[in-house]
């Protein structure tokens, strides 16, 4: 039988407004699965029961996501509710004021329903790094989610939500998407507000939707998107808006960067991969070996140096006067990243570091231009293997660069890319597949995805819990 | 043994814009109440993120292009790294490969005083030491400072003091600043060192000053000290010995706070919260539009209407007081006009203003008053014109019908002057006397004509008559 909480966005929402099931009841039973899950899983490092529910008694399902509950990666600030990044040293920090994408997923009249784990401070791509302990993979518990939006993309595995919103800097919404099996949207760099989002890495910081479903995803960022003027950097544009569906993927040309199968790559994740191209061909699309992509393998060194450098800067207002408690409470990671970046960024190794970085982050963001100007899209593994053990990462501290290779060059490029589930591995594992496009063109992302979405069934299967 | 004091100054200028450089935030923080001013993005809160303020950034290009800096076409903002408690963020925001302003110059006394960059940046908060606790207040925390660096090019205390002032004059002339060293919206930190014969002393950066007396005093301090600190030691200025002192007010010296300067690492990287901003020459043409004219050219402009040197700099000082005089004057070329008008300005007017503890309103400047008062000037002594000007300033009142209801008219009618005058010679005749051995003696008599005219005699038509009078009397 299916509950409530099982529903996608666009089931929750054809339900609500026939007066099936009202808001209450809906997010009930999301907060009930939590409950009798969450203790295992550890998605959340809080649920918000009380307000969730006293929202729900008033909430106007005429609204874009009226009553429908929404789990929030916890580095997003949401005033009045107690905002971590996942770090003790924030343990008891009650946001001061609403990031602009939870004003406009409020104003939306969605409902949230709690804060999802992360690796602190979103360092990492496991959610095992947490200050609160990791979050297991819905499909099996002795796997990790991914990471850093661990815990959102676990939570929509899991149907603790309907829906939920993660970050990406260099894979963390793709990623764990990947690994749970579920649909994680990236969108182009500025497309959706930085603001009130804790800064890891500012260049490449973006917020995007983890949903159950290609249409749930555009939906959540068609609300999410638009330009901010409380971020500079943000695209100063109307919202972005779902574009018409295409029946067939006739006259497109989909790039496969031959590069993106490293050598580690899982034999499951390759045939999957491949099988997806067949599903490509099949509606229309002219699939393009690409030879000549840069190895995604420089991006791990820029991304590195880059980040580091930047999370050096970004951490350094908890200086243990404000916010409750000292730095003692950073834990390793981030103090490797702090000391690591304070480094690079230091005189007389600035040159040698950061700004080689910067140089061949340009000659990246020039190869994906090249290569555009042969393809229309580019697709590859998200990760080139299934989801990891637990303790994967210990004594791994290039973990997260390693395992997200394959997202890190368009994600430094500022390119909008999409994780959707293309199979599993022999032991019941997800795989995704990445779309990548260039910049602002989430329209044809979400196009490709959509189709194949509507053409395979991967998405339909659920972890048994 | 010649002695030559090196001199940098480097200046932070407060901008007077109605919000914060990266915030909404009132800017004003003179005496507000702690902590009112403040928003998650001055208090440095997790997640919050700069966006620039266009009037401050426009400011600071103005600020530049009235320095004759050249604009740079694209400039970015960099964070400076490093830790103090009223520093919410970690870093300050500012500008160093990239400024807005470069290479522009000053002219002190026909010697021209190179400026290295007018760059935008943001203050930081204020702690506030109370008994042995530190009290924070944000409300500065993120107003706009442009920063001001001179080359080396000045030479002694005077030299920087006239450095401060004209820099002081053009700040305030262009309307960006108050430019108030005493306030803190104009803050000053010279770097000195002297070149002794050929050796060169090591630089020594002075911070805590706060006045221009300050200003002088310190580095005057610092020329002595170093002088005899070279007799001592002979150490030579290198790369790593540039040591920061403290100047200490009460007891006019400074003091050494921190040596080694040349390791301070503050990491700069550029912000990548703000995306690099671009000034198109068309846009630069714009902001030049808007800068007015500026006192060393007003000054030669009142010098070609024969203002003396003293009364054209005292004119121009100021841009409002300028801005009166040239209402005044109507585009008259008149020198004597222009003369008249600058005494009354320099003269009456400054004086009441000074007591009156005000700025010269521009609205109560009538041109045609001063214009009626100069045609009429030589029926009225200029004690009773200096009553008139001040009087109408502030009233509003024509300046004629004030002499005419005070009475201040002088008599020049014969008839009228010859009873006095008649008057005079009958109730004096020990000064008739003396006037007849002495005719320099006429003083006293055209005294007493005054004086039973009640001043509204004109003097010299007095004197004239009393003289023609005494003549045919003899």
């Amino acid at each position: 039988m299916t509950t409530l909480n099982q529903l996608t966005l666009k089931e929750a929402k054809e339900g609500l407004k026939s007066n099936k099931f009202s808001p209450t009841e809906l997010t009930q039973s999301c907060l009930d699965r939590i409950k009798s899950l969450d203790k295992k899983l550890n998605s959340f490092v809080t649920v918000c029961e009380e307000d969730a529910l006293k929202q729900a008694q008033s909430a106007d399902i005429f609204l874009p996501l009226g009553g429908i509950p929404i789990a929030v990666k916890d580095n997003f600030l949401t005033k009045d509710i107690r905002t971590t990044a996942s770090s003790r040293l924030l343990d008891n920090y009650i946001a001061q004021y609403d990031a602009t994408t939870i004003t406009k997923l409020k104003n939306a009249g969605a409902i949230i329903i709690g804060k999802t784990n992360l690796d602190a401070w979103a360092h990492g791509s496991s959610t095992e790094t947490s200050d609160y302990g990791p979050t297991l993979n819905p499909w099996n518990p002795e796997h990790l989610p991914g990471g850093s939006s661990g815990g959102s993309a676990a939570a929509i595995a899991a149907d603790e939500t309907i829906i939920s919103i993660g970050s990406e800097t260099a894979g963390s919404i793709r990623q764990p998407a990947s690994w749970c099996g579920v649909v994680g949207f990236k969108p182009t760099y500025g497309r959706v507000s930085r603001y009130g989002v804790i800064a890891m890495k500012s260049s490449t910081d973006s917020p995007g939707p983890i949903c159950k479903t290609v249409d749930d995803a555009a939906d959540v960022l068609e609300i999410m998107s638009g330009g901010d003027p409380y971020d500079a950097t943000s695209i100063n544009e109307a919202p972005w808006k779902k574009p018409e569906i295409r029946t067939n993927l006739n006259g497109l040309k989909i790039g496969l960067p031959l590069s993106y199968f490293p050598s580690q790559t899982q034999p499951e994740v390759k045939s999957s991969i491949l099988s997806a191209v067949e599903t490509l061909k099949k509606l229309g699309a002219q699939i393009i070996e690409l030879p000549d992509v840069l190895d995604p393998k420089y991006s791990i060194a820029v991304y590195t140096i880059l980040q580091r450098s930047e999370v050096s800067s970004n951490l350094a207002r908890f200086d243990g006067i404000r916010y409750g408690h000292d730095r003692s409470f950073f834990g390793t990671e981030a103090k490797r990243r702090i000391m690591l970046g304070t480094y690079s960024l230091s005189a007389g190794y600035y040159n040698a570091y950061y700004l080689k970085a910067q140089k061949v982050r340009t000659l990246i963001c020039q190869d994906f231009d090249k290569q555009f100007q042969k393809v229309d899209a580019l697709i590859g593994p998200v990760s080139p293997t299934t989801a990891l053990k637990l303790g994967a990462t210990e004594g791994q501290s290039m973990f997260g660069e390693i395992q997200d290779m394959l997202v890190e060059p368009s994600s430094i490029s500022g390119l909008p890319g999409i994780s959707i589930p293309c199979g599993f591995d022999k032991v019941g594992l997800p795989i995704g597949l990445q779309i990548i496009t260039p910049q602002k063109r989430e329209d044809l992302v979400y196009q490709i995805a959509k189709l194949f979405e509507d053409n395979t069934e991967y998405h339909l299967q659920k972890p048994q819990l | 043994m010649t002695i030559t004091p090196i001199i940098g100054l480097e200046v932070h200028v407060e901008l007077k814009t109605k919000s914060k450089m990266f915030c909404g935030c009132d800017a004003n923080h003179f005496h507000v109440e702690p902590n009112t001013h403040t928003c998650p993005v001055c208090l440095g809160l997790p997640g919050a993120l700069p966006v620039p303020n266009k009037t401050a950034c426009e400011w600071c290009v103005k600020l530049g292009l009235a320095l004759g800096c050249s604009i740079n076409e694209e400039s970015f903002f960099e964070r400076k790294n490093y830790f103090y408690p009223d520093l919410a963020k970690g870093y300050q925001i500012t500008q160093l490969q990239k400024p807005f302003a470069v290479s522009g110059k000053l002219n002190i006394d026909g010697r021209e005083i190179r400026i290295n960059r007018a760059h935008m940046e943001e203050d930081t908060g204020k702690s506030v030491h109370v008994d042995s606790s530190t009290l924070l207040d944000f409300n500065r925390s993120g107003v706009p400072l442009v920063e001001i660096v001179s080359e080396p090019d000045l030479q002694s205390p005077e030299e920087a003091k006239k450095y401060l002032n004209k820099l002081q004059q053009i700040i305030r002339y262009i309307g960006v600043s108050d430019a108030d060293i005493e306030k803190g919206s104009m803050r000053c930190e010279p770097t000195v060192n002297l070149k002794i014969d050929n050796f060169y002393t090591p630089l020594v950066e002075i911070k805590n000053v706060a006045s221009l007396t300050g200003v002088m005093n310190a580095i005057q301090y610092e020329i002595d000290r170093q002088a005899k600190q070279f007799e001592i030691d002979h150490i030579e200025k290198n790369s790593t010995n540039k040591t920061t002192r403290g100047w200490d007010a009460d007891k006019n010296q400074t003091f050494l706070q921190r040596e080694k300067e040349g390791s301070a690492d503050y990491r700069y990287f550029p912000e990548p919260d703000i995306p690099p901003i671009t000034f198109t020459k068309e846009q630069v043409e714009e902001i030049k539009k808007t800068i007015p004219e500026l006192p060393d050219q007003k000054i030669i402009k009142y010098k070609t209407l024969n203002l003396s040197d003293y009364d054209a700099n005292l004119l121009a000082d100021d841009s409002v007081f300028s801005s009166a005089f040239e209402k005044s004057l109507n585009n008259s070329t008149d020198p004597e006009f222009a003369k008249f008008i600058a005494n009354l300005l320099n003269g009456p007017i400054r004086t009441n203003l000074n007591e009156t503890q005000s700025e010269i309103d521009i609205e109560k400047i009538n041109p045609s008053y001063f214009q009626e008062l100069f045609s009429k000037k030589s029926e009225l002594s200029s004690s009773a014109i200096k009553q008139i000007v001040v009087e109408s300033y502030q009233t509003g009142i024509d300046p004629l019908e004030i002499a005419k209801t005070k009475n201040l008219f002088q008599v020049s009618d014969t008839g009228t002057l010859e009873e006095f005058a008649k008057q005079v010679i009958e109730a004096n005749p020990k000064a008739v006397e003396d006037y007849r051995k002495n005719p320099l003696a006429i003083g006293f008599l055209v005294g007493q004509l005054m004086k039973i005219s009640k001043g509204s005699a004109n003097p010299q038509s007095g004197k004239e008559i009393l003289e023609k009078l005494l003549t045919n009397g003899r």
